[in-house]
């Protein structure tokens, strides 16, 4: 039955045991006390002896899995079900129209409890069906106490079955939450050695390198790019601390996104991130594609500007809007040359990026002169986005 | 290779990694500057700094022990005319800001290049405030926190302030900026000096209302 495994449900199992071992002591007693009444005295001391022999053979084989298959339940099932129809040759027929109990009383509801436990409320509910009909058949009727114990075994069979549910699925959040725990304290354990060894030494490799110029300088380049990726892989939060259901339960991804997260990536020798030190929450939907926004336009600027310029990019929280603002130190566009590259439908990526804002209700602004590099403005108001 | 005046300038290097300690401090020196103590951890460097007594400590943010923000803290209720400069890889924002709060005077990134650590340091010595484009974004973004929070009695930036920082964190140099908005240099300079005193200003209050909150003043 899928959802329901071993190992969790262990002290589930002991507790059908303990009901098993009471229900006998209290069947045990009221035959002992009753059986020179019987039709067949000795048949009643047969059958107590058969429920002693079974309940023995069940408590040790729930210690294994092979105690808790399916096959053996069923068996279970079947031996309770004959002893309870035993009382018809055992018990006198006053007996078993007058109302007093089955030979096996509430012993014969262990199998419904290990059903429940087993397979859950349906399969309870479906072992008391069975129960509940040798019952009926033994007493040959169905009369009010017959009746109650019948809607008893349903209520045991079906609580039962649904708490067991409710058990293995505490266990398995538990146990997930328990993995992510182990997960996170071994990154971090990562990344302070990481940042304890490489990190410095590549900081430092770049920045002598670059003092020494020529192909050490470009070697140093090359150290300091791999600086910043190797920070931002160490510092990067798993899903689960970025928001995600811990459990995996929930749709994974409908809350908000931190966009400074969604940018950390772009940090490099070339790129400044600056943010607050605080999250910028935002839509899942409006981050990612600002988020895609901040990186056409990050394009644009190797592209116009060169893979030497450098870029800004300041992230503000306004609280109603989002401000991104992407700047580079580039040659600039000169006054109406934007308008000719549009006329010349050269402007695919900045088009690009006109209608992912656009389409998140947000404007663009670009601002430029000669000389004094391109800033590009991105503006998402944040009521549009929820 | 320096400018006169420089080997006056007594100052301390606080990082836990010994190659890129030795690193700046040989830079340092080099550059004219007395570098007068290094340290390994954040106590450490509070106790060093006690007997060294030197005008501008830089400190890295990640130590061990005690971090780099209480060791900051320590050293400036110690000696109030001391700079603590936050020399720090890039993306300890969270780190930054609270290493400023306490009263670091500024904050440059480890990848910055030779010349802007000796320009930066003197600038610390002068007491000016050194801002990267980083701890530009990190100052707007605290004080549209503290605008944003349940009491509006924290403190604003003014308009001008505000376009300032802007441009800082969009990489424009003061000078830059000077021109762009047609102001002296030293203009500029106080402008974001201020930003950075008034949230010392507002930190120190806020320690100060949870200390009488919690009854941790002194009786009197």
């Amino acid at each position: 039955m899928p959802g329901v495994r071993s190992g969790g449900d262990t002290p589930l199992w002991r507790a059908v045991v303990v009901f098993r071992l009471a229900a006998l002591a209290y069947a045990g007693a009221l035959i002992l006390g009753t059986y020179h009444t019987y039709a067949h005295p000795s048949g009643g001391l047969v059958v107590l002896a058969l429920m002693a022999g079974w309940t023995g053979l069940m408590t040790l084989a729930s210690r294994f899995a092979w105690g808790r298959c399916w096959p053996l339940l069923a068996g279970d099932l079947a031996v309770a079900a004959a002893l309870t129809l035993s009382s018809l040759w055992v018990q006198t027929y006053q007996q078993s129209h007058g109302g007093s109990v089955t030979l096996t009383t509430s012993w014969g509801a262990a199998p419904v409890l290990g059903a429940a436990v087993r397979g859950g409320p349906w399969a309870g509910a479906a072992a008391a069906g069975l129960l509940g009909s040798s019952t009926i058949a033994t007493r040959q009727g169905i009369t009010v106490s017959t009746a109650g114990s019948v809607v008893l075994l349903f209520l045991a069979g079906t609580v039962s079955g649904y708490v067991v549910r409710l058990v293995v699925r505490a266990e398995r959040q538990l146990s997930a939450a328990a993995r992510l725990e182990a997960a996170t304290r071994e990154r971090e354990r990562l990344a302070r050695g990481i940042h304890d060894g490489v990190l410095q030494v590549l900081t430092l490799v770049q920045r002598r390198g670059a003092e020494l110029g020529g192909e050490v300088a470009e070697l140093a380049r090359l150290a300091g790019e791999q600086e910043v990726a190797l920070r931002g892989l160490v510092a990067a939060p798993t899903p689960a601390e970025a928001g995600a259901d811990p459990a995996g339960d929930g749709p994974a991804g409908d809350g908000p996104v931190d966009l400074c997260g969604l940018l950390a990536a772009e940090r490099s020798s070339h790129v400044t991130l600056s943010t607050p030190a605080s999250p910028v929450p935002l839509a899942p939907h409006a981050a990612r594609e600002l988020a895609a926004a901040v990186r056409a336009a990050l394009d644009n600027v190797v592209r116009h500007a060169g893979a030497s310029a450098r870029a800004w990019v300041l992230v503000e929280d306004l609280g109603d809007e989002v401000v991104v603002s992407v700047r580079d130190d580039g040659p600039g566009i000169p006054p109406g040359r934007l308008d000719r590259a549009a006329a010349e439908g050269r402007l695919g990526v900045a088009l690009s990026m006109r209608g992912r804002v656009r389409d998140l209700g947000g404007t663009v602004g670009v601002h430029s002169a000669p000389g004094e590099g391109t800033e590009v403005e991105l503006r998402i108001p944040r009521a549009a986005t929820r | 290779m320096t400018g006169a005046g420089a080997s006056t300038i007594r100052v301390m290097v606080v990082d836990d990694h010994p190659i890129w300690r030795e690193g700046v401090a040989r830079d340092l020196t080099e550059a004219g500057f007395a570098v007068v103590a290094t340290a390994g951890d954040g106590a450490a460097a509070v106790r060093i700094a006690a007997a060294a007594r030197p005008e501008v400590v830089l400190m890295d943010l990640q130590l061990p022990g005690r971090s780099g923000v209480d060791a900051t803290r320590a050293i400036l209720a110690a000696d109030p005319a001391a700079r603590v400069l936050v020399l720090s890889a890039s993306g300890e924002d969270a780190d930054v800001l609270q290493a400023v709060k306490a009263g670091a005077t500024g904050y440059l990134v480890k990848s910055a290049s030779r010349d802007e650590l000796v320009a930066a340091v003197r600038r610390a010595a002068r007491g000016d405030a050194v801002f990267s484009p980083g701890l530009a974004g990190l100052v707007l973004g605290e004080f549209r926190r503290i605008a944003a929070g349940p009491d509006g009695t924290g403190p604003r930036l003014t308009e001008r302030e505000i376009e300032i920082l802007r441009l800082v964190a969009k990489g424009l140099s003061a000078r830059q900026i000077a021109d762009r908005l047609v102001l002296s240099h030293r203009t500029v300079q106080n402008h974001v000096q201020n930003t950075l005193s008034k949230l010392q200003l507002h930190n120190r209050v806020e320690l100060t209302r949870y200390a009488i909150e919690q009854g941790l003043d002194a009786d009197p």
